[in-house]
């Protein structure tokens, strides 16, 4: 194997390790059990006053966009994202990773990868749990399956894009949480809503133009004016943006000097 | 000679503030100590030398090849940041098996590198504690072993004995000597002369962002034997105390403080003013309650060594 796969290969599963213990990790685990909660508890109601309102995958579809799509995957993004590098400049450990004959884009691409694989699979046991707990009485559907399957999918690739994204924005700013607040849920809460070309300039955009079932009823002031890119368009687009902001994160990295400071 | 670190001209700033200006320097392997008092340049010179931070002027070479961004080159050396800072959430083994790892050798070679050197430093019981529960000794007994278990050609060590007792102080400079023996390339800092000097007699002096001076560390201890000092003697007969010590030429003055007990004496010539001292309060039956040196320290020797 060559050797800055392998490099990457030992950041990855130093940072995988050492991902799961934080106190951070942690938390997030919590946080994203609460859809689980919420499921259970609307099922209990539902079950308990014999009411049968609405369906299990409406209720899901739902809680796709306005929990997981517009908040969790943000935050999650937001925080592992950020830490990259300012976990290791703030807490001063980045010498541990500097002085080992690692290259610095292995630094950042291994452990880019080790949080984004970590929230995924954070973000997989909340979805795959709620699906469950919603859907118990239709199980041997099956179609309702695609639609967890793309579902997961999707909140994968925006795992993927956003994390890039704050990962370059946590090698370049210092204050870079505010930046990533005013990001997240500033910009990509506002563009997504603009017509025409404008909106592509959000991630959002094309994650919900890959939604497999957008909400309805409520909801569905979520997906207004959205006029969806083609799903190979933005599953380009996603992989396009996660390549830009990784490259440009390591090239700041290797050619950024951290100070730290006493 | 084939020098193993050589600078051309460093210098840094960080801001408007002087971290290190204008430092040539040459690095025989062995072990040098580079002295001086807080705030005088030695991290700053040793994030260089180590290619943390980039210089605004001049060049860092090890062993022939730049450093900065040469990842390569850190197979052969092993740092020891002054700053204690690590995964707090890893246990002491974790910390040093997943370090190891980054430096690609075979799972079975890491626990055995990882065993050995907790062993050398004595963290091998507490290996499975979270290091967040370290004392600072243990702390810094853990940042040496992460800096030593890869057994790099070079060793750089900023302040390795900060917050040590005197056993794990006797004992890590007791490995550095070893790891002389062994031929290596030792680079270590202090702002405490007697550690340098327990460790080598090659020293170089740093201030205010400059090379003082550069050598034996004979040189340096004659300075500081001569640099006036000021001794406080609180004792029962201060005055009797007082009228010996003027008749000495190297007693430069004497005072008394505001409590009436206790005498100043400046002197120029420590070791000869040390030496008859205990003799004064045999003959005059004097009892002594406290001696204490006020300007002994790093600090003071370098202000009176560059006229401030």
């Amino acid at each position: 194997m060559p050797y800055f796969l392998t490099s990457l290969r030992n950041v990855f599963s130093f940072f995988f390790f050492l991902g799961r213990k934080t106190k951070r990790t942690k938390i997030f685990y919590l946080i994203s059990f609460l859809p689980v909660v919420m499921a259970f508890i609307i099922k209990f109601s539902q079950i308990f006053s014999g009411s049968r309102g609405f369906t299990g995958i409406y209720i899901f579809s739902n809680m796709i966009i306005v929990f997981y799509l517009q908040f969790l995957i943000l935050i999650l993004a937001l925080f592992f994202g950020i830490s990259v590098c300012s976990d290791e400049v703030e807490g001063k450990t980045l010498t541990y990773l500097t002085t080992r004959p690692v290259s610095k884009s292995a630094i950042i691409l291994g452990k880019y990868g080790a949080y984004t694989l970590l929230t995924i699979l954070m973000v997989w046991i909340g979805v795959i749990l709620s699906f469950f707990v919603l859907n118990v009485d239709k199980l041997l559907d099956f179609s309702l399956y695609r639609i967890l399957l793309k579902d997961l999918a999707v909140l994968s690739l925006g795992l993927m894009c956003y994390t890039s994204f704050f990962t370059f924005i946590g090698t370049f700013l210092k204050q870079s949480i505010l930046f990533g607040l005013v990001f997240g849920f500033g910009w990509e809460s506002v563009i997504q809503y603009f017509p025409g070309a404008t909106q592509r300039f959000a991630i959002a955009h094309y994650l919900k133009s890959l939604l497999p079932s957008p909400p309805r009823g409520r909801f569905s002031f979520l997906m207004f004016r959205l006029e969806p890119s083609s799903p190979g368009m933005a599953i380009f687009m996603l992989f396009l943006i996660t390549a830009v902001f990784l490259g440009l994160a390591c090239l700041l990295f290797y050619l950024k000097e951290y100070i730290l400071e006493d | 000679m084939k020098y193993v670190i050589e600078t051309h001209k460093l210098s840094k700033w960080y801001g408007i503030v002087l971290g290190l200006s204008d430092v040539t320097l040459q690095i025989e392997p062995g072990i040098t100590g580079i002295l001086g008092p807080n705030g005088a340049g030695k991290s700053t010179f040793l994030k260089l030398v180590t290619g943390q931070i980039k210089p605004n002027i001049g060049t860092v070479t090890i062993m022939g090849q730049k450093v900065r961004n040469n990842y390569s080159l850190f197979s052969r050396i092993g740092v020891c940041p002054e700053q204690d800072s690590f995964y707090e959430e890893m246990t002491g083994w974790e910390f040093v098996t997943n370090l190891l790892k980054l430096h690609n050798f075979s799972n079975p070679e890491i626990e055995a590198r990882a065993g050995e050197v907790l062993k050398i430093v004595e963290l091998e019981s507490d290996k499975d504690r979270i290091i967040k529960s370290y004392s600072r000794g243990m702390r810094q007994r853990l940042k040496f072993a992460q800096a030593i278990a890869h057994e790099p050609d070079i060793i750089i060590l900023d302040e390795p004995l900060n917050g040590m007792d005197p056993l794990g102080r006797r004992k890590i400079i007791r490995l550095i000597k070893k790891y002389k023996a062994q031929g290596k390339t030792i680079l270590a800092s202090s702002h405490v002369l007697p550690e340098i000097e327990a460790m080598t007699n090659k020293i170089i002096l740093i201030h205010q962002g400059m090379i003082f001076a550069q050598g034996d560390i004979q040189g340096i201890r004659d300075l500081i034997e001569t640099h006036p000092h000021i001794v406080s003697i609180k004792c029962n007969n201060p005055v009797k105390l007082a009228s010996e010590f003027i008749k000495k030429d190297y007693v430069l003055k004497v005072n008394f403080s505001s409590t009436p007990d206790v005498l100043l004496v400046e002197t120029n010539n420590r070791e000869e003013f040390f030496s008859i001292l205990p003799s004064f309060f045999v003959k005059y039956n004097i009892e002594v309650d406290e001696i204490s040196s006020l300007d002994d320290n790093l600090q003071a020797v370098f202000d009176y060594l560059v006229g401030t």
